[in-house]
């Protein structure tokens, strides 16, 4: 077919726009063909969000068991350890005489944290002198440590507050003035955006584009390596027609993002509604945002593969650098205490702006002039990856036509 | 040659040595995936709690008192503020653009309020969508309130007569709280991580070369040449195959627990041999289930699909972050079936709390037991490696007449 001469500019135009047509309708039988692809593209973006979703699916811990050594025994210790038990957060799993009994069941993993109440507890209370409550905390865990602070600062605050009032009466400040001379002022806390203070709220929105970009990422390389093993085509087979190369680009391109706008869709906007995780955003924006999203990791992508000869050398190699990612997004470590190096080389990745755009829109209801900086730089990304791409296909074919 | 055993693994991991060497892609990669990370997350989190969290403040009292709190936010270490707002909807802006991670609220009244013993309120906002940011940040407004409050307080009391410390400190606060926080005093957060975060990168190398370096013998027809070098014994095959990788990702393993306990001085108060021997079965237990997940799917392709779902579900189910018995009940059962879970309780037995080693024994047996992992798909294995050229020879023949 050589009909690319034909003087109308409509018709060769027409023509070209077939053959990307061609060209993408053929890689969807290539991976609807490809078992393995198949499981990447259609298997992992499925199931991934479910699993992680329902392993996660409890937020925070409740009633962590803690023991308490009470040795003051007097009636004040012991409606501060029903207090303790009576906190969303802690159980008191077991009372001890010693602190040395509580080692046991802390070294077999039974208990998180310890409760020290001495002996002179009662006494300096009744003495109108400062009485000390020790905690032990495990710290072999972020969540153990939150929850035991958070618990027990609340049991101890609260049993704190009204030996304070009653201290003021002795002083002679009584009534409602007494109250507010014990705390002047108040503070309100209010969570924003994530409100049960949820580790799958936290943890998931980052999860679910990381599992976009990471299938769509290994898809793209093990699609190409395995093409270049089995040698379909004689040249490159990354240009199924000898010399043109712009309509495979596209129609590779197209092929892939018709297919993840539907993944998107799934990923971020049904499972965050079906899992109760933040999603506060405008569904709209977030499909907007993640144009330039889908097409700077297709074109990243692409880039990498033209570097990959096998099928498997991706996925032998990368699935150590999620969890890189997962940290260059600035999601847990702070963004703004990541070091410039680290910051400056996220930038290489859309998924780092992928991350934070989503996190802000579909998390903290954000709109798009509040993202800006994310979309241009995926925009940025999408060129430079782009006409890198084409640099290396050309370079490429160069070298294999010699 | 030789017929003995020894002599047999001996040929395979030569063979194996060269066959790295000379393709020496995958096994450069490797190394320096791993100490990539080793410099990654170490120097990523460097600072051990983030400090200078940049947040905001409104305050539209403007007062002596309402700049006092805003100075003393400023002298504490852990938060900064960077942005002063005329309206909430302007401070919520800049939070949604990720600029700041608290918001303070200070309305107008709220010193002359205070004077008048109205008792006002300061609002903080907390964006827990950055859980750790969020929280720190909290806890640091809390803190400071606290102080002021109690300032505040010890005002009136010495206006009541009421002085000296001795005096004051029990009005103040009646009950003191003296925390322990076993082994992390500063609650440095690169501790958490970075101890379970690296062993976990290095179990998904294991797994994936191990599964590599058998696969690839399958999909390149180079069994037969493999197994005669093991003089046709399939142990002496796939024994002299991984002894190279024990030997190459212990190093870096054990460069891991040098590196931790002793270049950074994480805590440590037990012994690092045993958390050397944790470390040499870990490689040994993952390289197991390498041999497993290929010798149940002796084909490259879906074995190492198979080997990143299950190395990547390791980091979930180390309990590191997100403890196990928090997870629903269907869900918690798995943690055994994961290496990383047990050697995350040999490490915290042994480096944080630094208990008596019969605690952490059953953590070691449990690595042991994974070494079963190969034996149980070992007959399959064998028939893969043994029948698989005739098989390839078949399939070609095959394709060859397609064409």
């Amino acid at each position: 077919m050589n009909n690319s001469n034909k003087p109308n500019f409509f018709f060769r135009l027409l023509h070209e726009l077939r053959r990307v047509i061609y060209i993408m309708l053929d890689e969807y039988r290539v991976i609807l063909k490809d078992s393995g692809l198949t499981v990447v593209f259609l298997g992992a973006t499925l199931v991934y969000p479910i699993l992680y979703s329902s392993i996660y699916r409890n937020e925070t811990i409740r009633d962590m068991p803690i023991a308490v050594i009470d040795e003051s025994q007097s009636v004040r210790s012991r409606e501060l350890v029903r207090r303790l038990d009576a906190t969303p957060d802690l159980k008191v799993a077991y009372q001890f005489n010693n602190l040395e009994e509580a080692k046991e069941p802390f070294y077999k993993h039974k208990i998180h944290g310890v409760i020290y109440i001495p002996k002179d507890f009662n006494q300096k209370i009744n003495r109108n002198e400062q009485a000390t409550v020790s905690i032990y905390c495990d710290m072999s865990s972020f969540m153990y440590y939150r929850t035991m602070m958070l618990g027990a600062n609340f049991g101890i605050l609260e049993a704190g507050n009204d030996i304070k009032v009653e201290r003021m009466n002795a002083a002679g400040i009584t009534g409602r003035s007494a109250e507010i001379s014990a705390s002047p002022f108040r503070y309100e806390k209010n969570i924003l955006f994530n409100e049960p203070m949820g580790f799958a709220s936290f943890l998931m929105p980052v999860v679910l584009v990381l599992i976009i970009h990471q299938t769509l990422f290994f898809g793209i390389t093990m699609l190409t390596g395995s093409l270049r093993e089995e040698k379909l085509v004689t040249i490159d087979p990354q240009l199924r027609q000898r010399g043109k190369f712009f309509p495979t680009i596209f129609g590779k391109t197209l092929c892939y993002f018709t297919l993840y706008i539907v993944v998107c869709s799934y990923i971020l906007l049904v499972v965050p509604r079906f899992f109760q995780f933040p999603h506060i955003g405008n569904p709209l924006d977030i499909i907007r945002f993640f144009i330039p999203f889908l097409l700077a990791v297709i074109f990243f992508s692409m880039l990498v593969s033209v570097f990959i000869r096998n099928r498997e050398t991706a996925l032998v190699i990368f699935p150590f650098f999620s969890v890189i990612l997962l940290f260059l997004s600035g999601f847990s470590w702070p963004q703004s205490n990541i070091p410039w190096l680290w910051k400056t080389f996220g930038m290489i990745f859309p998924s780092t702006f992928g991350i934070q755009g989503y996190l802000k829109i579909n998390s903290m209801g954000a709109g798009l002039p509040q993202v800006q900086f994310e979309y241009i730089a995926l925009w940025i990304q999408t060129a430079v990856y782009f006409l890198a791409t084409v640099f290396a296909y050309r370079i490429q074919m160069r070298t294999t036509e010699r | 040659m030789s017929n003995s055993i020894i002599q047999q693994i001996r040929n395979v991991a030569r063979r194996e040595w060269k066959r790295m060497l000379s393709r020496p892609i995958y096994l450069l990669s490797s190394v320096i995936a791993m100490l990539f990370c080793y410099l990654f997350f170490l120097t990523l989190m460097s600072e051990g709690l983030p400090e200078q969290l940049p947040i905001g403040i409104i305050d539209n009292d403007n007062s002596s008192l309402s700049r006092t709190l805003e100075r003393n936010i400023n002298a504490s270490p852990q938060v900064k503020i960077v942005g002063k707002y005329a309206s909430f909807t302007e401070a919520r802006k800049d939070m949604q653009k990720g600029r700041i991670y608290a918001i303070i609220d200070i309305a107008p009244g709220f010193q002359a309020d205070l004077l008048a013993n109205r008792q006002p309120a300061i609002a903080y906002y907390v964006n827990d969508v950055y859980l750790v940011a969020g929280s720190l940040s909290y806890k640091d407004l809390t803190y400071i309130s606290e102080l002021m409050s109690g300032f505040i307080l010890q005002q009136s009391l010495q206006a009541k007569g009421i002085t000296g410390e001795e005096n004051l400190m029990p009005i103040l606060q009646p009950v003191a709280i003296d925390t322990h926080q076993i082994a992390n005093p500063q609650a440095n957060y690169n501790v958490y991580l970075s101890n379970v975060l690296l062993p976990g990168v290095l179990q998904l190398l294991i797994i994936m070369f191990t599964i590599y370096s058998i696969g690839i013998e399958m999909k390149q027809n180079t069994t037969r040449e493999w197994l005669s070098t093991g003089n046709e014994s399939v142990l002496a095959a796939l024994t002299g195959k991984v002894l190279p990788h024990t030997f190459l990702f212990t190093l870096l393993g054990l460069m891991g627990v040098f590196l931790l306990y002793e270049g950074m001085e994480f805590p440590m108060n037990g012994s690092i041999a045993w958390m050397s021997l944790a470390m040499f079965l870990f490689v040994m237990a993952h390289q197991a289930i390498g041999i497993f997940i290929i010798g149940l799917f002796p084909r490259l392709r879906d074995a190492i699909s198979l080997g990143v779902f299950y190395g990547l579900l390791s980091f979930t189910y180390a309990g590191f972050t997100f403890p196990i018995e928090a997870m629903p009940r269907g869900a918690q059962i798995f943690a055994w079936f994961f290496p990383i879970r047990h050697y995350f309780r040999i490490y915290v037995n042994e480096a944080l709390n630094g208990v008596d080693i019969r605690y952490s024994l059953i953590y070691f047996t449990g690595m042991v037991t994974f070494l079963i992992l190969p034996f149980l798909v070992y007959i399959r294995l064998r028939k893969a490696i043994v029948h698989h050229d005739r098989e390839e020879t078949k399939n070609s023949r095959f394709n060859e007449q397609l064409q």
